[in-house]
C-alpha cells in the first residue's frame, strides 16, 4: 500500500462509499419532501374550494371567528385562512418524515425531542387563544357595564379587565413551554400585586376629596334622582 | 311546556277547588306595602261583578321576605257594602304559593297559567302586585271582553305620565305596531286578560328558561297573541300609578330583557311581520275620562351626561353596525349643549332598526350589544323630554304617534338588511 493509496485514494474511496450508502436515503427524503409541498398545495387548493361551498365562511362570521380575526388584523376569509393551515402542517408534517428519513442520529434525536415538545406548543397555543378571546369579551363586558353605571373612567376599566386577562394567559402559556417557570409567576405575581397596591394608595390619596364628595352627596341625598318608570 | 310540579299543599287546593269560571294571578316579590289594595280590589271586582261565577285569586311569590304572601292570606273584605254590594253568592278561592324556577315576573306568570289550565278556567288576569290605582272595575274591564266579547287577549290601555313607561313609549309601542299592524298601546303594560285556550296555548311554548322567565314575559304575550291569531282588544283602565318596578333592578338589565324578548320574537314570527306594511286600530272597551297624575322627578343633565359618556367609549362597538350617517350624527350630538340637545325620530328608529338587525346577525354576544343600547336610549328619552317640557297628554300622544309613524315608513330600512 502506497502513501498515495493511503492519504488520498482511501478517503475519497471511503467517501465515495458513504455518499452511495446515503444516497438512497437522501432521495427518499427529499422525495417524501417534495410529495409533502405536493400535498399541502393540493390540499390548500382542495380545502379552500369545500369550505366555500359548505359555507364556512357564514358560519364562522355568525359564530364571531370573523369578528376576533379582524381584530388580530386577519382580513382575509376564514376559509381559506384555515386552507391554508392544513396545508402548511401537511408540509411540515412531511418535512419531519423526511428529516427522519435522513436516518441521522443527531436529527432523530433532535425530531424525537421536538416532537415531545409539540403538545406544550399546541397547549400554550390554546391558552393564549382563550386569553385572548376571554381578554376581548370579559374587556368589552366591563366596558359596557361602567358605561352604564355611569363611571367616567369606563375606557381604563374596560381596558385593565382585558390586559391583565391577557397577561395572566400568556404568563399560563409561558409557563406551559417551560420558560422561567418560577420567574413568570413570582414576576406576574409581584406586578399584579403591585397594580393592586398602586390603585389603592392612588385611590386612597388621590381620591380621598372625590370619595368624600361622594358619600356626602349619597348620604345627604343632594343628588336629584330620576323618577322615571322606564317599563 | 307545562312541567312544574305543584307542592303537595297547593296541588290538594287544586283537587279541592277542582274547577273555577276565572282566575286573576299577582306575581309579586317583596309587595307587602300594596299587594293588600290589589287583593282587597281583585276580590271587590269578584263579589260586584262575577257574583255567580267560581273565582279563584292565585298569588305567584318571587320567595318575598317582608310578608308579602301573609297579607294575601289574611286580606279579606269585611264590609262588602262599601262596594255596594249585599250579598257574594259563590265562594271565592284563594291560593298562595312560591314559583320555581328563573326568579322573575315570567316564571310567577308560568305558575299562574299551569293553574289555569289545572283548573280549566275560562278566562284569567294578571295584575301587578305594586299598583296603587286599581279599582274593582279593572276585574271587570279584563275578563268580560273574554267571557262575554269572545276575545282571547285584553291589552290594557292606561293614562301614564309622559314620563312613564319610555320603554314603551319609544321602543316596544312603535315596534310592535310597524311589525305586528295592531294598535296596542301598552303591549307591555302588566296587567292583561286572556282566555283559558290563550293560557293553554302559552304552556305549549318552551321560553321558561329565556329573558321571558323575566320582564320579557309581558311582550312575549302580547306578541304571541297577535302573530298566532288570536282575537285582541284593549280595555281602559284609567291612570296607572304603582310602586317604581324592581328598585334591584337596573335600567340596562331591563332594557336588554325587553329588547332580547322583542328580538326574539322577530326571529321567531319573521314570516308574520314581514308581509305587514301598515297598521290598523284594535277595538277598546271602557269608558275614557281624564286623570290627574303624579308628577314624575327627571334629571335631565344626568341623562345627557351618560349619554354623552356612552358615545365617547361605545363608539367602536356601534360603528360595526349602525350607519355612518347616524354615527356622525352621534358624533355631533355627543357634544351639543343640552339647549340645543335633539335626537330626531329617524335617526332612533334607524338605531332601533340596526340593534335588531345586528342582534339578528348575531355580530358580537347578545348581551353585549343590547346592553350598549342603554346610553342611546337614555339619549333619546332626554330628547323626549325637552321636546315635550311643556306639552300637555294630548300634544306627547301627537309625539308618539309621529314616532311609530316613522318606525313604519321606515320598516324597509329594516328588511333591506335583516337578509
Amino acid at each position: 500500500m502506497n502513501v498515495y493509496e493511503v492519504a488520498i485514494t482511501e478517503p475519497f474511496q471511503k467517501f465515495y462509499e458513504k455518499v452511495i450508502q446515503f444516497l438512497p436515503s437522501f432521495l427518499t427524503s427529499m422525495f417524501i419532501l417534495i410529495v409533502g409541498f405536493v400535498l399541502g398545495f393540493l390540499l390548500k387548493g382542495l380545502l379552500s374550494r369545500f369550505f366555500r361551498v359548505i359555507g364556512l365562511d357564514r358560519v364562522s362570521e355568525r359564530s364571531g371567528v370573523i369578528e376576533l380575526l379582524k381584530k388580530g388584523g386577519v382580513t382575509e376569509p376564514f376559509s381559506s385562512l384555515l386552507s391554508r393551515v392544513i396545508g402548511w402542517i401537511t408540509i411540515v408534517i412531511f418535512a419531519g418524515i423526511s428529516m427522519s428519513a435522513l436516518q441521522i442520529p443527531t436529527v432523530e434525536r433532535l425530531l424525537e425531542r421536538f416532537l415531545l415538545y409539540l403538545p406544550n406548543i399546541f397547549v400554550a397555543g390554546l391558552i393564549l387563544l382563550f386569553g385572548y378571546l376571554l381578554g376581548n369579551f370579559f374587556g368589552r363586558a366591563a366596558l359596557i357595564a361602567s358605561v352604564n353605571a355611569g363611571v367616567r373612567f369606563s375606557n381604563l376599566i374596560g381596558k385593565s379587565v382585558k390586559y391583565l386577562i391577557l397577561i395572566l394567559s400568556a404568563t399560563m402559556a409561558l409557563e406551559q413551554l417551560g420558560i422561567g417557570k418560577g420567574t413568570i409567576v413570582i414576576a406576574f405575581a409581584i406586578i399584579f400585586g403591585g397594580i393592586v397596591l398602586a390603585l389603592a394608595v392612588s385611590f386612597g390619596l388621590g381620591g380621598r376629596d372625590l370619595a368624600k364628595e361622594y358619600l356626602e352627596k349619597k348620604v345627604r341625598c343632594e343628588e336629584k334622582k330620576d323618577e322615571i318608570s322606564h317599563l | 311546556m307545562a312541567n312544574s310540579v305543584f307542592r303537595k299543599d297547593v296541588q290538594t287546593r287544586i283537587d279541592e277547588i277542582r274547577e273555577a269560571d276565572i282566575l286573576v294571578g299577582i306575581p309579586s316579590y317583596n309587595n307587602a306595602g300594596t299587594i293588600g289594595h290589589v287583593v282587597r280590589a281583585v276580590q271587590a271586582g269578584f263579589a260586584k261583578y262575577f257574583p255567580d261565577k267560581k273565582c279563584v285569586l292565585v298569588n305567584s311569590d318571587g320567595g318575598s321576605t317582608d310578608g308579602t304572601m301573609d297579607i294575601v292570606r289574611n286580606t279579606a273584605i269585611e264590609d262588602f257594602q262599601s262596594v255596594l254590594l249585599h250579598h257574594r253568592v259563590s265562594p271565592l278561592f284563594k291560593l298562595t304559593m312560591p314559583y320555581h324556577g328563573i326568579p322573575g315576573k315570567g316564571s310567577a306568570f308560568r305558575a299562574i297559567f299551569e293553574i289555569a289550565d289545572a283548573l280549566n278556567v275560562k278566562a284569567c288576569a294578571v295584575v301587578d302586585s305594586d299598583l296603587r290605582s286599581i279599582t274593582p272595575e279593572w276585574i271587570e274591564l279584563l275578563l268580560k271582553p273574554v267571557l262575554e266579547g269572545g276575545f282571547d287577549y285584553v291589552a290594557p290601555l292606561y293614562h301614564r305620565h309622559k314620563y312613564d313607561g319610555t320603554i314603551t313609549n319609544s321602543i316596544v309601542y312603535p315596534l310592535t305596531r310597524a311589525l305586528y299592524g295592531k294598535r296596542i298601546r301598552q303591549p307591555i303594560g302588566g296587567d292583561f286578560g286572556f282566555s283559558g285556550r290563550l293560557a293553554k296555548f302559552y304552556l305549549t311554548k318552551d321560553v321558561w328558561e329565556t329573558d321571558v322567565a323575566r320582564f320579557g314575559i309581558d311582550i312575549w304575550m302580547t306578541t304571541t297573541a297577535i302573530a298566532n291569531g288570536f282575537k285582541i282588544c284593549q280595555s281602559f283602565l284609567g291612570a296607572k300609578i304603582h310602586d317604581p318596578k324592581d328598585p334591584g333592578a337596573d335600567l340596562s338589565a331591563m332594557l336588554f330583557q325587553v329588547a332580547s324578548s322583542t328580538f326574539d320574537l322577530m326571529e321567531t314570527y319573521t314570516h308574520v311581520w314581514r308581509g305587514i306594511n301598515a297598521s290598523g286600530p284594535v277595538p277598546a272597551f271602557g269608558f275614557q275620562y281624564a286623570v290627574g297624575l303624579e308628577p314624575v322627578s327627571v334629571n335631565l343633565d344626568r341623562m345627557l351626561e351618560r349619554f354623552r359618556l356612552g358615545v365617547r367609549e361605545l363608539r367602536g362597538i356601534w360603528k360595526e353596525f349602525l350607519p355612518p350617517g347616524t354615527i356622525a350624527f352621534l358624533d355631533k350630538a355627543g357634544d351639543l349643549k343640552k339647549e340645543e340637545f335633539n335626537m330626531p325620530e329617524e335617526v332612533w328608529v334607524e338605531i332601533m332598526y340596526s340593534f335588531a338587525t345586528a342582534a339578528h346577525k348575531k355580530i358580537m354576544n347578545r348581551e353585549h350589544l343590547l346592553k350598549s343600547l342603554t346610553p342611546l336610549y337614555i339619549g333619546r328619552t332626554a330628547s323626549f323630554v325637552i321636546e315635550t317640557w311643556s306639552s300637555d297628554a294630548r300634544e306627547v300622544e301627537e309625539k308618539i304617534e309621529r314616532l311609530c309613524r316613522v318606525f313604519e315608513e321606515k320598516k324597509v330600512f329594516l328588511l333591506e338588511r335583516w337578509d
